[in-house]
């Protein structure tokens, strides 16, 4: 048995040590928000956060994660009210199919908690491993950089 | 230009007794838009609120019958056959008041999801639908649209209706359907596709931990289990052996699309004959998430949750594959990742279907990334040479294309339909300039290639050598390439489009040392394209696409924001297709694995900026935007590339060796 700390809950989950933390989170938590792309964290749509910064869920084990405070997707909105960078990607439709969603606002959470106030050149470096076949780059700066103004 | 068929008002719109306004429609989303789009027509016709419309697509049980969600034209057939029906349940609703008021209908307006009296009476639409049933009917031809200068949500940007539930991470994507008791399933594909199975050994994988079955069904074999990491770690303990099966011997195809009489007598005749030949290799269409599906097999009839771009079509595909009646098949389709043409193959959804069947639980499959390079389809690669006469006055007299690219379609490259070949394979190979002489002839030859749709089709392909070969006719005429351009436009919505692009750009303008523009523009489905890439080329070749600028036109517009995103993206893509993308393969087995061996554009990549302008006609009927916007890019940057370096590079993607190459670097 695994105890893991996740969207600020303790959750225990009685899996093999070496499954991946994205398995646990879409096969055990039904928190699917969080997305299998690649398996080898070339893509970023399976982003969580670990202990504030963005990591691929689907190269840490639950072994490794169990020291980890993790967040997901699921859990960065308060209540209804959404995250601001949530609001922002949704004000500027920084989304198409919006499967790299997920992966793409964790990111820039996390860069937002260590950089309130980011260049532009900095939002790029920042969400550069999450990869978008859709092509909404541009919007997903722009939102950031809205995020960030909100912020203010 | 676009037949209407005889449409029903009960296939297309039901008012529930709530007021809530449901619209059906065989298209899908995978991102495009449309589900907000239909909303809004709908709620525009019938004066409801959006928010009281919901829009049902794709789900084969509740909808009307549909080809697929193909070609750019879901709003423009599938949205006006929506809009007619709402305005009909309008005249309905409307009538029926006017019967109940004792007041003639002309007298009466409607607001809110009600019809109102000049005195102030209201009924609300349920009201009106408690006696006298639901509406009924058939669509006549001529049934009155609302004006476009009345529109009040039509023609203004509305937020997509499920962005909520992106960004919250609530959508449920295929992969995401969770069923009670779902397993997880494994597929054995073989090293080539079509091999038979000739012997397994399944001991190993059977004694594995949450293996619940060894699936072996003609020369299908799977896992199925408890946990996908123990579906995935089975199927690679399984020992089979394969027979290869042979290539299959295809002939060549050719097919003639346009032969105006003298193109030979007046490229013969010409003092300047210009001479070019391009080329495009196999693209994927790289989804992000690979293909996926749950599959509910049981008790003679099954539900499959796909993210498909033909539901009809996929279930009549499951029906044959489990030897079930089409009626007992539901196909339920679910949000996809973007696939762009990927997802017209039911590739996981038939896996999950027969390995549902066969464990008798709910499955689901997703393949792997290296699954979905390897065994996923591919853009078929494409070679065009164009010859053309230049008179003395700088015009084109005579122009000679010749087209060579595999079969282009959902069925990929093992079916060709020679009837049906010049609008895929062939699709904007004729160029939509006036060329008194022109001859286009489309050669279509096998790949050993797993080929598919791809977004556009061969349009990409055609209108990168067409608008490159422009541009060098241009060079030779000593002409600017816009100039050249409009000199051979007839259409005045493609002058508009061209002239307007330029303005917005500055074309002509002054630029910093190292970087250049190329102009390029296209004709796609109705829609009018014209586009500025302005790119900046490093010593070393490398190019940077550095600012883009686009101007379209798709008719009416209905979601304005939605339309430039759909088109911003589309631009994205396409750079992406032009700069870095080339997918390898020995004697068709696909070499590349991984994102690593497959560099697509990155937020590094992106341009500073992509300005696009939507310049509809409101008095034209809508067009599609889904594909429009990437036909042009790769001729409007290697036209870019060509002003910046004086490079003329005729094969993507534009390396910075082809760039050195083609200066004799």
């Amino acid at each position: 048995m695994t105890t893991l700390r996740i969207n600020g809950k303790d959750q225990a989950v009685d899996v093999p040590a070496h499954t991946s933390l994205l398995a646990v989170l879409r096969e055990d938590l039904a928190l699917t928000g969080t997305r299998y792309g690649c398996g080898r964290g070339q893509c970023g749509a399976c982003f969580v956060l670990a202990d504030g910064r963005a990591v691929a869920s689907c190269l840490l084990t639950v072994a490794q994660a169990e020291d980890l405070e993790i967040t997901t997707i699921e859990g960065l909105a308060d209540g209804e009210r959404l995250h601001p960078v949530q609001q922002a990607f949704v004000d500027e439709d920084a989304m198409q199919c919006g499967y790299c969603t997920s992966g793409m606002i964790v990111s820039a959470v996390a860069l937002l908690d260590g950089d309130p106030q980011p260049t532009e050149q900095a939002v790029r470096e920042a969400l550069a491993p999450n990869l978008c076949r859709c092509g909404v780059y541009g919007r997903a700066v722009r939102a950031v950089l809205r995020a960030a103004e909100a912020g203010r | 230009m676009i037949e209407t068929p005889v449409e029903r008002v009960e296939r297309r719109i039901r008012i529930e007794d709530d007021g809530t306004v449901v619209a059906l429609s065989g298209k899908v989303e995978f991102g495009q838009g449309l589900r907000t789009a239909f909303a809004q027509l709908v709620a525009e016709e019938l004066d409801v609120p959006i928010a009281a419309v919901r829009v049902v697509l794709g789900d084969t049980a509740l909808v009307p019958h549909d080809a697929g969600t193909v070609g750019s034209r879901s709003v423009a057939v599938d949205g006006l056959a929506l809009r007619r029906a709402a305005a009909r349940a309008r005249a309905l609703l409307v009538a029926r008041a006017a019967a109940r008021l004792g007041v003639a209908a002309a007298t009466l307006a409607t607001r809110d999801g009600a019809v109102v009296a000049p005195d102030g009476r209201t009924l609300g639409y349920p009201a009106l639908l408690a006696e006298g049933g639901g509406l009924a009917g058939e669509v006549p031809a001529d049934v009155p649209l609302k004006p476009v200068p009345a529109h009040g949500i039509v023609g203004h940007s509305q937020i997509r209706l499920d962005a909520h539930d992106i960004v919250t991470g609530r959508a449920r994507y295929t992969a995401d359907v969770r069923l009670p008791g779902l397993l997880f399933g494994q597929v054995l594909h073989p090293p080539v596709r079509g091999s038979a199975l000739r012997a397994l050994d399944d001991s190993r994988a059977r004694a594995m931990p949450g293996v619940v079955a060894v699936v072996r069904d003609g020369d299908l074999v799977g896992v199925v289990a408890e946990r996908e990491a123990q579906a995935r770690n089975a199927v690679e303990a399984l020992d089979a052996d394969w027979a290869v099966p042979l290539p299959v011997e295809r002939a060549d195809v050719d097919i003639v699309m346009r032969d105006d009489p003298g193109v030979d007598e007046a490229l013969a005749a010409a003092e300047r004959v210009v001479e070019a030949s391009y080329a495009l290799p196999h693209i994927s269409n790289a989804p992000i998430g690979p293909s996926a599906a749950v599959a509910d097999v049981r008790d003679g009839a099954a539900t499959v949750y796909a993210g498909t771009q033909r539901p009809f079509g996929l279930r009549a595909e499951v029906a044959l594959a489990l030897g079930l009646p089409e009626e007992a098949v539901r196909v339920i389709p679910q949000l996809p990742s973007g696939t762009y043409g990927r997802n017209s193959l039911g590739d996981a959804a038939l896996e999950a279907a027969r390995l549902s069947k066969a464990a008798g639980r709910p499955v689901l499959v997703q393949w792997t990334r290296e699954e979905e390079f390897a065994i996923g389809p591919a853009r078929p690669a494409a070679s065009l040479q164009v010859s053309a006469a230049l008179d003395a006055d700088g015009r084109v007299g005579g122009w000679r294309y010749d087209e060579t690219t595999s079969a282009h379609g959902f069925r990929g490259s093992t079916h060709l339909d020679p009837r049906t070949a010049p609008g895929s394979s062939g699709r904007n190979a004729i160029p939509p300039y006036a060329f008194a002489k022109a001859k286009v002839t489309l050669h279509i030859v096998p790949t050993p290639v797993r080929t598919a749709s791809f977004r556009s089709l061969a349009a990409a392909e055609n209108v990168f050598a067409i608008e490159s070969f422009m541009d060098e006719l241009a060079a030779r005429a000593q002409v600017d390439p816009l100039a050249f351009r409009l000199r051979h436009v007839e259409d005045a919505r493609l002058r508009h489009a061209l002239e307007a692009v330029a303005a917005r750009a500055g074309w002509g303008g002054a630029l910093a040392a190292g970087r250049g523009r190329g102009i390029a523009c296209t004709l796609y489905h109705g829609t009018y394209v014209a586009q500025v890439a302005e790119v900046s080329v490093a010593a070393n070749g490398l190019v940077r696409l550095e600012r883009f600028w686009c101007a379209v036109d798709p008719g009416l517009v209905v979601n304005p924001d939605g339309v430039r995103n759909q088109v911003e993206g589309g631009i994205q893509q396409s750079a992406s297709w032009t700069l870095l993308e080339e997918l390898r393969h020995r004697e068709g087995r696909i070499t590349t694995t991984g994102w690593d061996a497959y560099p697509i554009a990155t937020f590094r990549d992106a341009p500073r900026e992509i300005v696009v302008d939507v310049i509809g006609d409101p008095t034209q009927p809508s067009t599609g935007v889904g594909e429009p916007g990437m036909v042009p890019v790769a001729a409007a940057i290697a036209n870019a590339v060509f002003a910046a370096c004086g490079a003329r590079v005729r094969e993507v993607p534009i390396t910075a060796k082809r760039v050195r190459a083609a200066l004799g670097r």
